[in-house]
């Protein structure tokens, strides 16, 4: 709370970005405060670390902080700062505190050209910023002259710096008044608590393994195209231990899209912090029972001295491809209020103009750095709703994003709307929320550039589940040059939106030769630009009619999506639903799955002859399907027309009518740079019933197995 | 003499109870009650006039007929917020910005939940917005953030959609809310003027953002200018009628309506968003006035009634006020009086967690009903109350002066099973731990609201309030370092006697960026806006220009943070030395609030609001100090019984107990004691000791001479 009022990031003010936690003596964290996650479990190494390095020379002492940011042993990226207090008492060290800023100014190349994390601006492992309390001119002057913002950089570290004062006097407080035995033993007993509450969970859940893919783009230095990596989770649940393999993601790259093993055991632990162990008290105690294995050389865990600015993205994207396989896991648990298909905070299709922006003011003051609408994402729908609009980012469970009016004030920009991105989140039976979209001019300033990055041919993380897709269709930032000019249409009653901007009604759409890492923004620039919604669940065809209407009326949903994915056909008004011909659509659709969908296996049951219906159902671990058994075995079933797959221990996806859709086919238009996607939906459908089960995203030119078998739950003997 | 005696009378219509308090010019005070009646609140308030005429001895027509001014706190609006019972509004907004309050800056998912909630990420939605999106029209229009107009109103689009929200949508109120119109309401004056066309009888109840605040952030301006429309006719006719009712009585004095800010004003100068909050805000001012008559400089007002704990502040003898308020999980641009809560009160439940055995009181409350086990009116949950009951500090006979007996058996079994035996504690040991519990959650929340205004717990004294609080002060004061607590005898009435003592408060809080070193003059020219705008006002409520003082605060941040640091203002207008004697100001109070080196020059420093509070003093009653009330410790003792204490360590002390009612000024008692009120139990634990004052408030404190 001390940090978010007084620090200068409009991420951190506003956006929540930020830490305060305490740590045990030998670093352990006993408890973190509400804020970014991320930082929570990262800072901890850090401890240990400078435990390890300095406790000689320089030593810890009364009244010392320390700012370190190297990514290598803590946090995502250089960004992340953080500024590290011992606390003593009568001599001793008996305990640590720190705070975490997402601070985007380290000097170093700009944003987005980085290919070395020397290149990422300063990296410090440890140095002294206040030295027996008392605060050290020269190296705070040193370290943030380094950066181009020195006023911005310095704020945060004085917050920080004052942050950490808080904690240790708060701590100090109850040291005097319980005694330090208690409040050591206090914090002992929290990080078991924590364990033991995370152990018991885990018990409470069947035994099984779920898989997960999902993909990243980013740009290859070398042909300067964009190109997809995958991230690959097989999470296996065995008594009271949860085991993550992220064996089979893509290896390292040459640019900035890395993330060094720190910043994925951190998001891994913030997935798992906001879904599974969300009522599990936040301490280093609930990650003692999850083992993870992550390959070196891969993006989940490069090797130095690999730039890694791009690696919170990486991170979002784990987060979503670890929370994917926890969804199935506790929907097959019964837990459906812990159920649901959230996302990143990314947008999908990556690529165009980006929110790192540089420059000056209307005023000549220098612009605010990020902007972080990505921090009111749509979040993933629930087993029994829709997801919530603009609801947050997984990663910041208080997140918020700035009102228009703060921002015009800190921006040389003029917005035209900010508003619900129609057709712009997962469909679904429920649908995702919406993410948001902005139209903004860049208006009072020749000065302002901003971060560029490759459209990619596939969506950024995301899932839906059973039978709900992943991401909605339009998603794609665009800039034109639209010219001051504009203003006078404006004022005349004409308005630009996505449409006509991307239809080029606004002055050319702007492609930069060669993809460049940052663009000039100059003045009278029209942009275009997303935040991703959240995933649907179930299929898209039992979506209450009502519901699509609803979403057509307020400009949330277009004609062709509501026709063609929900099947659902509105009156030539569109104030109300022809139900006649709905019904009739939905049927032609269902019947198209059956005659286009073919099982992979051949074949539509591995069973023969199995009288399913006597069957009791065993357990439900998916909207439409369900383990059944009698005395002898189990199987799995159409919880809805009872067809019966396979058994308990097969892929059911092998004998469900499987279809492929070429993503070109299924977008409306073209990415922006008239390149191809590269990617694919695999969708499962009930043989039986014709219900979508599962729609998969698969990038056949990363290889690996298309037909992944994300459910696979042990049967108790 | 009686006859000629003028009244002022000040009522507060909450929850359950409609309070009244009279008072005589010559300082005497009246009580009375009745139950609150929410079909129409206004016989309630009838009733307890009746009532408090009744215990003056005259008859409810001459108590009107004496009446000079008349203060009313309502809670009407809130009521009308919480059940949803208001109005169909219509929202007119900038052409672009019709999403903003689907929207809600993404916050809105999480604004007024407790971070317990807030963890459950997957469960968490929006609240549901008050005007629905077909609802919303966006009309062509656009200034920019200096006022500068970009596309003017267009007023066929304005036109178009108030007919189709009259017309069609069939609304009863309307709300407008521009983007920018907090630096320039012109845009939004035009709508005015239009709206005048297009709905000359003004069938529906209009709204304007720009007249509710001059605060930049539209999502909770749009917020404040809907709100205000959703709850405006339902006010509005309630005070109507409320007023035409007690002028028909005989009221020919002052009518005012208590607002949020803590002040009052003439029913046709409030907005009906005002209303909210003017229960508490009544406490705070009471407290306040009773703070300025004790020479208290800082209080901690504490409320713990039956599901929550509610902490205000009062520092240099004045309230907070809150930044973006937070109102049934909206967030407002509105003064209103800052106080903070959480789920702790008497109906709290105490659990265990099934993993990892720890026990865990709060935040689900058992509320009145089913209430406590003890209350035997089927809960089964163990309660705060449950366990003050087993320690034996309340008497089971003798809890809300013997209105209610309680369970005591029912209580210890539930206790024994529930949280005793799973723990392998005695039933005595198990109600210590969740008394303990409930008292260091209470005292972290107080710490808390104190540590961020910069301050120390330890330069407070506590006013405790609500009918579980005197059985846990001590305890959550001890914890906090707090040296003295205080206790009213007028306390379950409090917010109709704050009323009685309000003064006539409006405030204007206004967005701005001006860079220091600023000139002198256009700070002063900044001002004086404000308080022309303001006196204009105040003229309306009958104070004259000399009448009116005026009580200036400034908001500084350094550059680019967005929350800023408030520090009131010792003199009316700036001058060169002034601006530069605020800057040092600023950053001396950064360094108390932050720690020493945690300023920063360099960045720059920046006014980034300005707030003036226009107070027009009305007379208020002098307090009489206690007529010769006589009373003895002996005559006031009722007997002994056995209470555990849970401090240093848990023991059982066989403690005297007293009947408040009998103890007279002066009296000293020593702890350990309990003090039966008929609305409360004090406990005194041992090494503390309560003296009883002049005005008959029970102040308790450490006994030991090195606290003093």
């Amino acid at each position: 709370m001390t940090l978010q009022r007084v620090t200068a990031s409009p991420i951190v003010s506003q956006g929540g970005e930020c830490m305060s936690s305490f740590y045990d003596s030998q670093g352990t964290m006993v408890l973190a405060c509400s804020g970014h996650l991320r930082f929570a479990a990262a800072t901890s190494d850090a401890i240990k670390s400078m435990i390890q390095w300095f406790s000689k020379s320089p030593g810890f002492h009364d009244g010392d902080q320390f700012f370190f940011n190297d990514p290598y042993v803590a946090g995502s990226h250089t960004y992340d700062m953080m500024i590290i207090k011992p606390i003593f008492y009568r001599d001793r060290l008996i305990a640590w505190t720190a705070t975490s800023t997402h601070t985007a100014d380290t000097g170093g190349l700009l944003r987005g050209g980085a290919y070395e994390v020397h290149h990422e601006g300063i990296r410090i492992m440890g140095l002294k910023l206040v030295e027996r309390g008392e605060f050290r001119e020269d190296v705070f002057k040193s370290l943030t002259e380094q950066c181009r913002d020195p006023q911005y950089v310095g704020l945060d570290l004085k917050a920080m710096v004052a942050g950490n004062n808080v904690c240790a006097k708060r701590y100090l407080g109850l040291v005097e008044k319980f005694g330090l035995g208690f409040v050591q033993a206090a914090g002992e007993k929290m990080i078991e608590d924590s364990e033991n509450k995370a152990r018991a969970k885990l018990r409470s859940l069947p035994d099984g393994t779920w898989m997960a893919r999902q993909y990243v783009t980013t740009l290859d230095r070398k042909t300067r195209k964009s190109v997809g990596q995958q991230l690959f989770c097989a999470m296996t649940k065995r008594g009271d231990e949860l085991c993550f393999d992220l064996t089979g993601t893509s290896p390292q790259t040459d640019t900035d899209h890395n993330s060094t093993l720190p910043s994925t055991l951190a998001h891994l632990a913030l997935a798992l912090t906001n879904t599974l162990f969300w009522d599990v008290p936040w301490s280093d105690g609930k990650m003692r029972p999850v083992k993870v294995t992550v390959p070196e050389g891969t993006i989940l865990n490069c090797r130095y001295p690999a730039a890694c600015g791009a690696a919170p993205r990486i991170g979002s994207v784990l987060v979503s491809t670890v929370c994917e396989c926890v969804a199935k896991m506790l929907y097959a648990a019964g837990r459906y209020d812990d159920v649901n298909c959230s996302t990143t905070g990314n947008l999908e299709y990556v690529g165009g103009p980006g929110y790192f922006y540089g420059g000056h003011t209307r005023e000549g003051i220098r612009v605010a750095q990020g902007l972080y609408d990505i921090h009111g994402a749509g979040m993933g729908a629930s087993p029994q709703r829709d997801g919530v609009n603009t609801g947050g980012h997984m990663n910041i469970p208080s997140a918020g994003i700035s009102d228009i009016e703060q921002t015009e004030m800190q921006y040389p920009f003029l917005y035209v709307t900010r508003g619900h991105n129609c057709d712009g989140s997962g469909f679904g039976r429920f649908r995702g929320g919406l993410g948001s979209y902005r139209i903004y001019l860049i208006y009072g300033s020749q000065d302002c550039s901003v971060d560029y990055k490759p459209y990619g041919g596939i969506a950024q993380g995301g899932f839906g589940l059973f039978g709900g897709y992943s991401t909605g269709i339009s998603a794609t930032r665009l800039m034109a040059q639209a010219g001051l000019e504009m203003i006078e249409r404006v004022k005349n009653g004409d308005y630009p939106d996505a449409q006509s901007i991307r239809k080029g009604e606004w002055g050319k759409l702007y492609y930069p030769e060669g993809v460049p890492e940052r663009i000039a923004l100059p003045e009278g620039s029209l942009l275009v630009d997303y935040v991703a919604g959240g995933g649907g669940l179930g299929d898209p065809l039992d979506r209450d009619p009502a519901a699509v209407l609803r979403d057509y009326g307020r400009g949330w949903a277009s004609r062709e999506i509501a026709e063609r994915i929900y099947g659902v056909v509105l009156d030539t008004k569109g104030k109300s639903v022809n139900s006649a011909a709905t019904e009739e659509k939905r049927k032609a659709i269902r019947a198209s799955r059956l005659r286009e969908g073919k099982p992979a296996s051949g074949k539509i049951s591995s069973l023969q002859g199995a009288a399913g219906t006597s069957w009791r159902t065993a357990r439900r671990f998916h909207a439409a399907l369900e383990i059944a058994a009698d005395g002898g075995g189990s199987a799995i079933r159409c919880s809805r027309c009872g067809h019966l797959f396979c058994t308990a221990e097969e892929n059911y996806k092998l004998h469900a009518l499987h279809r492929v859709v070429d993503l070109n086919d299924f977008m409306p238009y073209p990415l922006p740079s008239g390149e191809p996607y590269y990617g694919e939906y695999h969708e499962y459908f009930c043989p039986g019933c014709a219900t979508q089960l599962q729609v998969d995203l698969v990038c056949p030119m990363l290889g690996g197995e298309a037909i992944l078998w994300d459910t696979r739950i042990r049967q108790a003997r | 003499m009686a006859a000629q005696q003028q009244f002022i009378v000040g009522v507060d219509t909450g929850g359950t109870f409609t309070d009244v308090v009279v008072m005589s010019g010559a300082g005497e005070v009246w009580t009375a009650k009745a139950s609150t009646t929410p079909d129409d609140f206004s016989r309630g308030v009838m009733d307890a006039l009746t009532e408090a005429a009744n215990t003056v001895g005259i008859d409810r027509d001459e108590l009107l007929g004496r009446t000079s001014l008349f203060k009313h706190g309502s809670t009407v609006a809130t009521n009308a917020l919480i059940t949803r019972s208001g109005v169909k509004v219509g929202f007119i907004t900038t052409k672009g910005f019709e999403d903003t309050t689907e929207i809600m800056r993404a916050i809105g998912r999480v604004d007024g939940l407790g971070e317990e909630e807030i963890r459950h990420v997957t469960w968490v939605t929006k609240p549901e917005p008050f005007v629905p999106r077909e609802r919303i029209i966006g009309v062509r229009e656009r200034m920019d953030y200096l006022g500068n107009e970009i596309v003017p109103v267009n007023r066929a689009d304005v036109m178009a959609a108030i007919r189709r929200l009259i017309d069609e949508e069939k609304v009863a109120a309307i709300a407008v809310s521009l983007l920018h119109a907090w630096t320039s309401p012109g845009h939004e004056e035009e709508i005015r003027s239009l709206a005048l066309e297009a709905d000359p009888s003004r069938k529906v109840y209009w709204s304007f953002g720009s007249a509710l605040s001059q605060v930049a952030g539209e999502y909770a301006r749009a917020n404040t200018a809907i709100i205000n429309s959703y709850l405006g006719p339902t006010v509005e006719r309630y005070l109507k009628d409320l007023e035409a009712k007690l002028r028909s009585g005989g009221l020919k004095g002052i009518f005012l309506i208590m607002q949020g800010n803590g002040g009052g004003a003439h029913r046709e100068r409030v907005s009906a968003i005002a209303n909210l909050q003017s229960g508490p805000a009544g406490g705070m001012i009471a407290s306040a006035h009773v703070a300025g008559l004790l020479r208290h400089k800082n209080v901690i007002t504490t409320d713990m009634g039956g599901t929550s704990f509610d902490v205000g502040l009062i520092t240099d003898g004045y309230w907070r006020y809150a930044q973006e308020p937070i109102v049934e999980r909206f967030r407002i641009l509105q003064p209103i009086i800052d106080i903070e809560s959480i789920g702790a009160g008497g109906g709290t439940i105490a659990r265990i967690d099934p993993d990892t055995k720890r026990l865990l009181v709060g935040p689900k409350s058992a509320g009145a009903s089913p209430g406590p086990v003890c209350y035997d009116a089927g809960g089964e949950e163990v309660t705060v109350t449950d366990a003050d009951l087993a320690l034996g500090i309340i008497d089971p006979n003798y809890f809300l002066g013997g209105k209610k007996i309680l369970n005591k058996k029912k209580t210890l079994g539930a206790i024994e099973e529930k949280i005793a035996r799973p723990l392998r504690l005695s039933v005595t040991e198990a109600a210590a731990g969740i008394f303990d519990i409930v008292n260091a959650k209470m005292s972290d929340l107080i710490r808390r609201q104190v540590v961020r205004t910069g301050y120390l717990p330890e330069e407070f004294v506590i006013y405790v309030f609500g009918g579980a609080g005197p059985v846990h002060a001590a305890g959550f004061a001890a914890e906090l370092g707090v040296k003295k607590i205080f206790i009213f005898s007028t306390s379950p009435v409090f917010s109709a006697f704050g009323a009685a003592a309000a003064d006539v408060i409006h405030t204007r809080v206004m967005s701005c960026q001006v860079l220091l070193p600023a000139d002198p003059l256009l700070l002063n020219k900044r001002l004086e806006s404000i308080e022309g705008d303001l006196r204009e006002v105040m003229a309306g409520e009958d104070f004259k220009k000399d009448q009116v003082e005026f009580r200036r605060f400034f908001t500084m941040r350094y550059r680019r943070q967005t929350a800023g640091v408030e520090l009131p203002l010792s003199w009316d207008r700036f001058t060169q030395g002034r601006v530069a004697e605020m800057r040092d100001s600023f950053e001396k109070k950064y360094e108390e609030l932050y720690g020493a080196g945690a300023g920063y020059t360099k960045a720059g420093i920046e006014i980034s609001e300005v707030r003036v509070d226009a107070v027009g003093l009305v007379a208020k009653p002098r307090l009489k100090a206690a007529r010769a009330r006589k009373g003895s410790i002996a005559g006031a003792r009722k007997g002994r019984r056995e209470i555990f204490f849970t401090r240093p360590e848990l023991r059982r002390i066989h403690t005297p107990v007293y009947d408040y009612s009998l103890l007279g000024p002066g009296v000293r008692i020593n702890g350990p004691a309990v003090i039966e009120l008929p609305f409360t139990t004090t406990l005194v634990p041992p090494g503390f000791k309560v003296t009883v004052d002049n005005y008959l408030n029970t102040g308790c404190g450490r006994s030991a001479k090195k606290d003093e």
